[in-house]
């Protein structure tokens, strides 16, 4: 029985994972927390109808029933032995492994970098991922009860070259216009400000929330960077920005601040690919694919295999199209059909 | 001593003698220019300070330091000192004992030009040596060796100069390599020629018996023309080939300390006091080693010395690359033995070309500012706190300043807390000098009329601005860093040893731009351990994130941060410390352990409760 390795346990690992276990191959799955799912496992609701994230993690878990998997396990090393890979890990495992799929998923970009905005700063400015955390816990002293106004600051360490990161993290948009609805449903007569560079609705049904947001929640959206935070006394926020569409600069109080950290490669994911050699990418910090509109499943190494956000910011549909891909590009691959 | 040629004269004299009109003929119409092209008011500048005798004496004191002794040289690197100086220095001793010896010997020649550049060949030893002859023969002697020690080292620094202290150098151009063959050759010429005149004009420990060594297989005196004629037709091709050359600093250096001194800026990129400068750059290349850019290979061709020799021949092209790739970080001026001042050049070719902007700032207005709130009334404080736009940024420095301003007891307005209008620096380095006076003039108004007599500084880059461009009558401009300081100092704070390795570094715009060095050592000794970077004090290189640079890339700048980083982290220290928002937020970025405002460790580790104060 041939063995495939598959580093990461989130979306795209749970759906590679159980595809390649149906194909009929021993697959070991490593995962470095203490439970499967990825960032999937702490979101609430997923865009763009707002399916609970924990039925389609279920879902996702209950197909990977005969797969081997660790937890709290890192690969130590990894390198080529003839033709396979002889992965070791940190739990003393050892397995010679005739092909690896990455699905090592991205890093949060951590907000504190972006020290203007006051995330670490400032006690009512919080993250995406904080926010969702609430929506699933209702736990967080940030949030408080009936605030007046809240706002969404879109592309934080997405598209700013200052950050360190030129692209876009595709997800943001709709994730912040998401939770901007969720918030007025929470609240409803919380005033909602999103403050955009450009909306990218792209996906299907996508364009429906925004207007949706606009038409039923009275979300106000202002294209514009913000500039600036700072705290006054009441421990409430102001936020500097300039409404780009009239041309004037804006002043606004806040009583919470979300700001939605884009994608960044996971650097754990990283520190393995450079044993391969085949971290240093793109300046952009993904892996690079062998071609990037054929192959994009495979990495310019024979046997190594990508799939999800490790190459680039995905949707969570994306990500299982990918897995699902990378499952087919591996069995090919095993099989020796080119 | 007699004369030995009757007239004084002989035709190997003619090529040093053209050489000779020449340059001066083009010093003097150089000179002429200079003062054409200066505006008015620098002119009756330059002319009232001849008659200052603080200024002139400030000017000798200089003279003899930079141009002779080549001081600061020597602090560099021991022989690169000495090379420069004893070239300088010996040339100029033989240049003065050679018209003392005319003056004492033959009187008659006074003031010819040549003569006592070949004195030895005019001349004829009588009789006994006196004690008198055989001291200035000594003299010239040893000056002469002097000099040869001094061309002896600058040819093995052209082959290694890192010996020398120095990893690159600049590349002569062609009129360089000419003059710089010339001027290997004269000296070891003109030793040559005394040698074998040293029988009939006499000598002292090198000449006398390279004489007597040379008599033994070449008895004829007939060749001691031809050599006498090499050596001049060297200095003539030398002076020849000056203006073109490196080697014009030499003629120019001095003057262009006197203008300095006199005050004068530069105005213009090219013209008045720009020439005087462009043409006293000495090509040394010490700027290459220090300008942080070229930690990328590539970028050697952006060093201040190219962008000089690039306005020396007007091609504009690439004296505009230079001028705005450069990070405006002053450390080329720091190093410069000469002094010039190339950010202002920079600045100044910017301003030729980015002045055209039209800026509406009608919105600045004449509202009402909070620095006004107390301004009519008996309670005015003392402070006026400018954070500037840089320190909004960087918001856990504006919350550390209002908790020491809070504990200290300092009562303060905090004048851009809801926004406030830039410095003008950005603007100033951009070039766009207009909109820059409208954001100063505003500025000005407000910090005047809010009957503050401190005004406390957060950010250097807003402080250079307000210390030369502002006219600020009476109003004490302090740094954050002077301000803690004096708390310190005065016992209005107390602060503890936080038990920490910290390393400090120097921003540029602190350091070089407002001579701000010793208050930000003396904090951080007392709140943990100071450690010593790489480099210290004025040798401080830019974090990366320069406001001063136009072109250069994100990634280029990725590579200045994480080579400045790297020479930080070399000492092991638990944080690094530094005292501007700007190089705080590039260093945070990228940096391998905590980055941190001198105000945040100062804040971290102050004596909050007054048990403890006296507990001490």
């Amino acid at each position: 029985m041939k063995n495939i390795v598959v580093i990461g346990g989130g979306p795209a690992g749970l759906e590679a994972s159980a595809q390649l276990h149906r194909l009929g191959y021993n697959v070991i799955l490593v995962e470095k927390s203490p439970q499967l799912g990825g960032h999937l496992a702490k979101w609430d609701r997923l865009f763009p109808s707002g399916i609970p994230a924990k039925d389609v993690l279920e879902k996702m878990v209950s197909q990977i029933n005969g797969v081997k998997y660790f937890l709290e396990a890192n690969v130590q090393s990894i390198n080529l032995l003839h033709k396979s890979y002889n992965v070791i890990l940190n739990n003393g495992i050892t397995v010679l492994a005739d092909a690896v799929l990455f699905t090592t998923g991205f890093d949060l970009f951590p907000a504190q970098k972006k020290e203007e905005y006051g995330y670490g700063i400032y006690e009512k400015v919080i993250t995406n991922a904080d926010l969702e955390n609430w929506f699933k816990t209702k736990k967080d002293n940030r949030v408080t009860e009936n605030p007046k106004r809240i706002g969404f600051v879109h592309c934080v360490g997405s598209r700013d070259e200052k950050a360190g990161n030129r692209y876009c993290s595709k997800v943001c948009c709709a994730t912040a216009v998401k939770q901007a609805c969720e918030i007025k449903q929470e609240f409803p007569d919380v005033e909602v400000f999103c403050f955009y560079m450009d909306l990218r609705m792209f996906g299907r049904g996508y364009e429906d929330m925004y207007l949706s947001a606009q038409k039923d929640y009275g979300v106000r959206f202002i294209r514009g960077r913000v500039s600036e935070v700072a705290e006054n006394i009441n421990k409430e926020l102001i936020v500097k920005a300039e409404d780009t569409l009239s041309g004037k600069p804006i002043k606004v109080t806040l009583d919470l601040l979300v700001l939605m950290s884009g994608m960044q490669n996971c650097s754990e994911g990283t520190k393995v690919a450079h044993q391969l050699g085949i971290a240093n990418a793109g300046n952009d910090g993904f892996f690079e694919t062998k071609d990037a509109i054929y192959s994009q499943q495979h990495s310019t190494r024979e046997g190594i295999f990508f799939a999800g956000a490790c190459t680039g910011p995905k949707t969570l549909p994306d990500s299982l199209s990918e897995a699902r891909a990378a499952a087919i590009e591996i069995h090919n691959y095993v099989k020796g059909i080119r | 001593m007699r004369e030995r040629i009757l007239g004084g004269y002989d035709d190997f004299v003619l090529p040093f003698m053209t050489g000779m009109a020449f340059i001066l003929i083009y010093l003097f119409i150089g000179l002429i220019r200079i003062f054409r092209h200066m505006p008015a008011q620098d002119r009756t500048r330059f002319f009232k300070s001849l008659l200052s005798p603080s200024i002139m004496l400030k000017n000798a004191k200089d003279i003899v330091n930079d141009c002779l002794l080549h001081v600061k040289i020597f602090k560099r690197n021991i022989l690169l000192g000495y090379m420069h100086a004893s070239i300088a220095l010996g040339w100029f001793m033989l240049i003065v004992i050679g018209h003392i010896e005319v003056a004492l010997y033959v009187p008659q020649r006074n003031g010819i030009l040549y003569y006592p550049v070949f004195f030895r060949y005019f001349v004829k030893q009588e009789g006994a040596l006196t004690l008198k002859g055989s001291f200035f023969f000594f003299l010239m002697d040893f000056f002469l060796l002097i000099v040869l020690s001094g061309i002896g080292l600058a040819i093995y620094k052209r082959f290694r100069s890192r010996a020398l202290g120095m990893r690159r150098t600049t590349r002569p151009c062609l009129a360089d390599r000419i003059a710089l063959a010339c001027l290997w050759s004269i000296f070891p010429l003109r030793l040559l020629a005394e040698s074998f005149t040293a029988g009939i004009a006499g000598g002292s420990f090198l000449t006398k018996p390279m004489h007597w060594l040379f008599s033994n297989f070449l008895s004829n005196d007939l060749h001691i023309l031809p050599t006498w004629w090499a050596y001049s037709i060297a200095l003539g091709v030398f002076f020849l080939a000056l203006p073109f050359s490196r080697y014009m600093h030499i003629p120019t250096e001095a003057f262009l300390i006197m203008l300095r001194n006199a005050g004068i800026k530069a105005s213009h990129p090219r013209k008045g006091f720009a020439e005087a400068e462009i043409y006293s750059c000495s090509s040394c290349g010490l700027c290459i080693d220090a300008c942080p850019m070229n930690v990328n290979k590539r970028n050697l061709k952006y060093s201040s010395v190219y962008m000089i020799r690039f306005l020396r021949r007007r091609n504009e092209k690439k004296t505009k690359a230079i001028a705005d790739k450069c990070l405006m970080c002053g450390k080329c001026v720091a190093v410069c033995p000469v002094g010039v001042e190339s950010c202002n050049l920079k600045r100044a070719h910017r301003a030729t070309r980015y002045n055209t902007l039209q800026y509406n700032y009608s919105y600045l207005g004449n509202g009402s500012h909070p620095a006004h709130a107390h301004a009519d009334t008996q309670d005015t404080p003392d402070i006026l706190y400018f954070a500037g736009c840089m320190t909004h940024l960087t918001p856990s420095i504006i919350k550390s300043m209002e908790e020491i301003f809070k504990l200290s007891g300092s009562k303060y307005v905090f004048a851009d807390k809801d926004g406030g209008v830039c410095c003008g620096r950005p603007l100033l380095l951009a070039g766009k000098e207009d909109a820059a006076r409208e954001v100063i003039a505003r500025n000005s108004q407000l910090i005047q009329t809010s009957g503050c007599s401190k005004v406390v500084l957060s950010c250097p880059i807003c402080l250079k601005v307000l210390k030369e461009e502002y006219k600020l009558q009476g109003i004490e401009l302090l740094h954050h860093t002077q301000f803690i300081n004096s708390l310190i100092k005065e016992g209005k704070i107390k602060v503890k040893d936080g038990g920490e390795s910290l390393v400090y570094h120097n921003p540029c715009e602190l350091g070089r731009g407002c001579g701000i060095y010793k208050e930000p050592q003396e904090i951080l000794q007392q709140v943990g351990e100071l450690r010593k970077g790489e480099y210290e004090g004025k040798e401080s290189i830019c974090c990366g994130g320069s406001l001063g640079s136009l072109t250069l890339s994100y990634e280029e700048r990725g590579k200045i941060t994480q080579g400045s980083l790297n020479a930080l982290t070399g000492c092991n220290p638990h944080k690094i410390i530094t005292a501007c928002p700007l190089c705080l937020k590039t260093f945070a970025e990228k940096s391998p352990v905590p980055v941190m405002d001198i105000a945040q460790i100062v804040k971290e580790n102050i004596y909050t409760n007054t048990y403890e104060t006296y507990s001490l």
